[in-house]
């Protein structure tokens, strides 16, 4: 049974991988799939060098695993698209609200302190999983697709038929909605002043 | 006061959308001058900007 203790590293990655694979697909079925399949190849395959850390190899075979998915579900027109419409998640004008006819902050970001203590906390990174579980889902695929697989802007355009200015709009979204939500969910909580 | 009147030739509103966009393409030269200029004078986007670089570290370390 060599490959025992491996698997049950491997398994310890599963709820991590799972919740990155939820988030990107929305489809819970799919998702447990395309983790299933990571971590199969994972065993099968040709091995962990050991050179990064086993959560960023992981996350690598993940990555390719979502966008065959994703590749292989665009192929299906009959499938209703679980990707709705990402034309209606481009419009920049819903950010324009927190800022005044003039352009300047109608609600100033808060101080924030000393945030980065905050990265050490498992209650934070569930916040910001509480987060990005808020954002509307073609807005946080993409900011996973850039922040967590860390594909270069021209793959993401590629992958999603988007232009370069469409991924800026959708990636300032993503960013502005989880700046507000972190802010006013654990910053402006923790007694920071404004 | 120059300096005020430089640092206001973009907004609040025009500041943040850059500082995003820096996150994944480099600026221009000039993008980058009002950009610097205007964080300069405007305590609320130098805030905004560390929370941006923050909350990419939190992806980083979310990502573990």
């Amino acid at each position: 049974m060599p490959n025992t203790d491996f698997s049950r590293d491997l398994d310890q990655h599963r709820g991590y991988l799972l919740r990155v694979a939820r988030l990107h697909l929305r489809d819970e079925a799919l998702a447990e799939d395309v983790v299933q399949e990571t971590l199969l190849a994972a065993l099968s395959g040709s091995g962990f060098s050991g050179k990064s850390s086993l959560r960023t190899w992981l996350t690598g075979i993940l990555k390719h695993k979502i966008v065959d998915a994703i590749r292989k579900k665009q192929r299906e027109p009959t499938v209703a698209s679980a990707f709705g419409d990402i034309e209606s998640e481009m419009d920049i004008e819903d950010f324009d609200a927190m800022f005044s006819e003039r352009g300047g902050w109608d609600a100033r970001p808060a101080d924030w302190g000393d945030p980065e203590e905050a990265l050490n906390l498992r209650q934070f990174l569930d916040m910001v999983d509480v987060c990005l579980e808020k954002l509307p889902p073609n807005t946080a695929r993409v900011f996973m697709m850039r922040e967590v697989m860390e594909l270069e802007t021209d793959e993401i355009c590629k992958e999603l038929a988007i232009n370069a200015n469409n991924l800026w709009v959708i990636l300032y979204r993503a960013r502005m909605a989880l700046r507000q939500c972190l802010e006013q969910n654990w910053f402006a909580r923790k007694g920071a002043p404004a | 006061m120059i300096r005020q009147s430089l640092g206001h030739i973009i907004s609040c509103k025009d500041a943040s959308r850059l500082v995003s966009r820096r996150e994944d393409a480099p600026l221009s030269a000039w993008q980058r001058l009002v950009l610097r200029l205007h964080l300069s004078v405007c305590t609320a986007c130098t805030r905004f900007e560390r929370q941006i670089r923050f909350l990419r570290d939190a992806m980083h370390k979310y990502r573990q």
